[in-house]
């Protein structure tokens, strides 16, 4: 059973009854599976367009493979099947014909472990551009400042454009493959874990980026730091186990959630 | 206490500072109790040493409120609590505000007590020793209420604020009254209206933390609202 909880502000979203201009992509009845096993049992979620949205839960519980479904990185997983559906302006992304490639360049997605290219910090950003036959030098000087700019990286790294990318400290790697993603000006960002390897002042600079990034993008962020999901997110979803427990604005799941696995969790209670 | 769920965090440090935290809650609510108590029992049996004695003991009451407020700031730093333990921490910090000015308006009480009424005007204090005992009774409800975070306990004492103000209503018609007869009597009988007032306002507080454990137990804040929509919230669902 999934507890939308109602709307109990008139500037919050009632996640439940979301319209088609306030929604960026809608999960239906989603299930996934390794093989046998089952990993995600019958999700639907609507992630509500320009504002964050957490996934959080236990390791394990299948927060980053629903993320992962969102971009059809799940593809690459031999064995894995997909049921239901992942709406984008109405269209099942799992659609035959569907091309992944192109999907991928409007749903961004940065991971864990901050991961450029080993190439300067300029062609990192310019990568995406590259794929899509842009040249114009004219064109990815802009696209590489207003990018950096995005990602707030600009003003550390103007004067070194051309040094490597590995040159960078960790927060600014992830930066900077930040920058990498919105370069190519996707709809959705999917963040999987962007600060678990990041020291605390990078964290907190990667949480008001992402703060920022909202105003343009409509994130996704899968964290184990509830506190993180707490400051960063506009809506938050606990999965356990592979199910949607509670899907609610983020101010009422963490002062007053509805189901009691949540409250057992976000509490540090033993489930 | 089990409602309280208290002792199944992860981190047993944790549960043992949240249990710390509320058994000082406990004996700060037992103090000010008997100090109320002593209060109304120095105006009843005119016991000058017995309202020294309140007067004299304000102080640890004002002392456990700044060591619980201390202990409530460290766990909010170092446990960035949520949900029923944020609940639980905050209403913790609204409820010892509230006991430490009914520790307050017990020593005005006492000072009230240290004066010396003609035979005529012990009448009155009857009447305020009526009043005191119902405002006792609330104080210990409450106590009792906090103590199991019981739901149903809380909205009966909040209920009850209702028929104090009503008795204080009389005591305040009595007095007023009383002063008209007798114009020499004002400035004692003034004492005797503040102490009523004093009284009064208790109930007010034991209100407060009623509301405190409703918005403890059922997650809604219930101040300034209609007694329909308490009772709404109260027969409602409950928070996990």
């Amino acid at each position: 059973m999934i507890s939308v909880s109602p709307n109990n502000a008139s500037e919050k979203l009632d996640l439940a009854n979301l319209t088609d201009d306030q929604r960026a992509l809608e999960i239906k009845n989603l299930s996934l599976y390794y093989g046998e096993d089952r990993a995600l049992h019958d999700i639907s979620m609507s992630v509500p367009k320009h504002g964050v949205t957490a996934f959080i839960g236990p390791s394990g519980c299948g927060k980053s493979t629903l993320l992962r479904c969102i971009n059809r990185m799940n593809d690459l997983v031999e064995s894995c099947k997909v049921k239901g559906d992942i709406l984008l302006h109405g269209k099942n992304i799992y659609d035959k014909g569907v091309d992944v490639a192109a999907l991928r360049r409007r749903i961004g997605m940065v991971f864990q472990r901050p991961n450029p290219f080993p190439k300067s910090v300029y062609e990192n950003v310019v990568y995406g551009l590259r794929l899509q036959g842009i040249k114009d030098r004219r064109v990815l000087d802009e696209a590489v400042e207003r990018s950096l700019r995005g990602a707030a990286l600009w003003d550390e790294v103007k004067d070194r454009l051309n040094a490597s990318a590995f040159s960078l400290s960790g927060g600014q790697q992830q930066r900077l493959v930040i920058a990498r993603s919105i370069a190519i000006e996707p709809e959705i960002l999917l963040l999987d874990e962007p600060t678990s390897a990041l020291d605390p002042i990078s964290t907190l600079t990667i949480e008001e980026l992402i703060t920022d990034l909202k105003q343009k993008y409509t994130v996704v962020i899968v964290t184990h730091n509830m506190q993180q999901a707490a400051r960063v997110s506009d809506q938050t979803a606990f999965l356990y186990m592979g199910e949607l427990i509670e899907y609610a604005n983020t101010d009422t799941l963490f002062t007053t959630p509805m189901e009691k696995r949540t409250e057992d969790y976000i509490t540090g209670r033993y489930g | 206490m089990d409602k309280l769920n208290m002792g199944k965090h992860i981190s047993n440090k944790f549960n043992e500072e949240l249990e710390a935290v509320r058994n000082r809650v406990l004996s700060m609510g037992g103090l000010v109790e008997q100090q109320l108590s002593d209060a109304i029992t120095a105006i009843q049996t005119a016991d000058v040493e017995l309202a020294e004695k309140v007067l004299s003991n304000d102080h640890k009451v004002n002392k456990l409120e700044v060591q619980i407020d201390e202990e409530c700031v460290h766990i909010i730093a170092k446990r960035q609590p949520a949900a029923s333990d944020l609940r639980l921490v905050i209403a913790i910090i609204k409820t010892i505000a509230d006991l430490e000015r009914i520790g307050d308006e017990a020593e005005r009480i006492a000072k009230v007590a240290k004066e010396s009424f003609s035979n005529d005007q012990q009448q009155l204090l009857v009447s305020l020793e009526n009043l005191g005992h119902q405002i006792l009774t609330m104080l210990r409800k409450v106590l009792d209420a906090f103590a199991r975070m019981d739901l149903d306990a809380a909205y009966e004492v909040h209920r009850q604020d209702e028929q104090a103000d009503r008795q204080y209503e009389a005591l305040t018609r009595q007095l007023m009254t009383y002063m008209m007869e007798d114009s020499r009597s004002i400035p004692k009988i003034m004492n005797v209206l503040w102490s009523a007032r004093s009284l009064e306002r208790m109930g007010d507080r034991c209100q407060n933390i009623a509301e405190y454990i409703i918005f403890f137990v059922k997650g809604k804040d219930v101040r300034h609202v209609s007694p329909e929509s308490i009772e709404r919230t109260v027969k409602g669902d409950r928070a996990p």
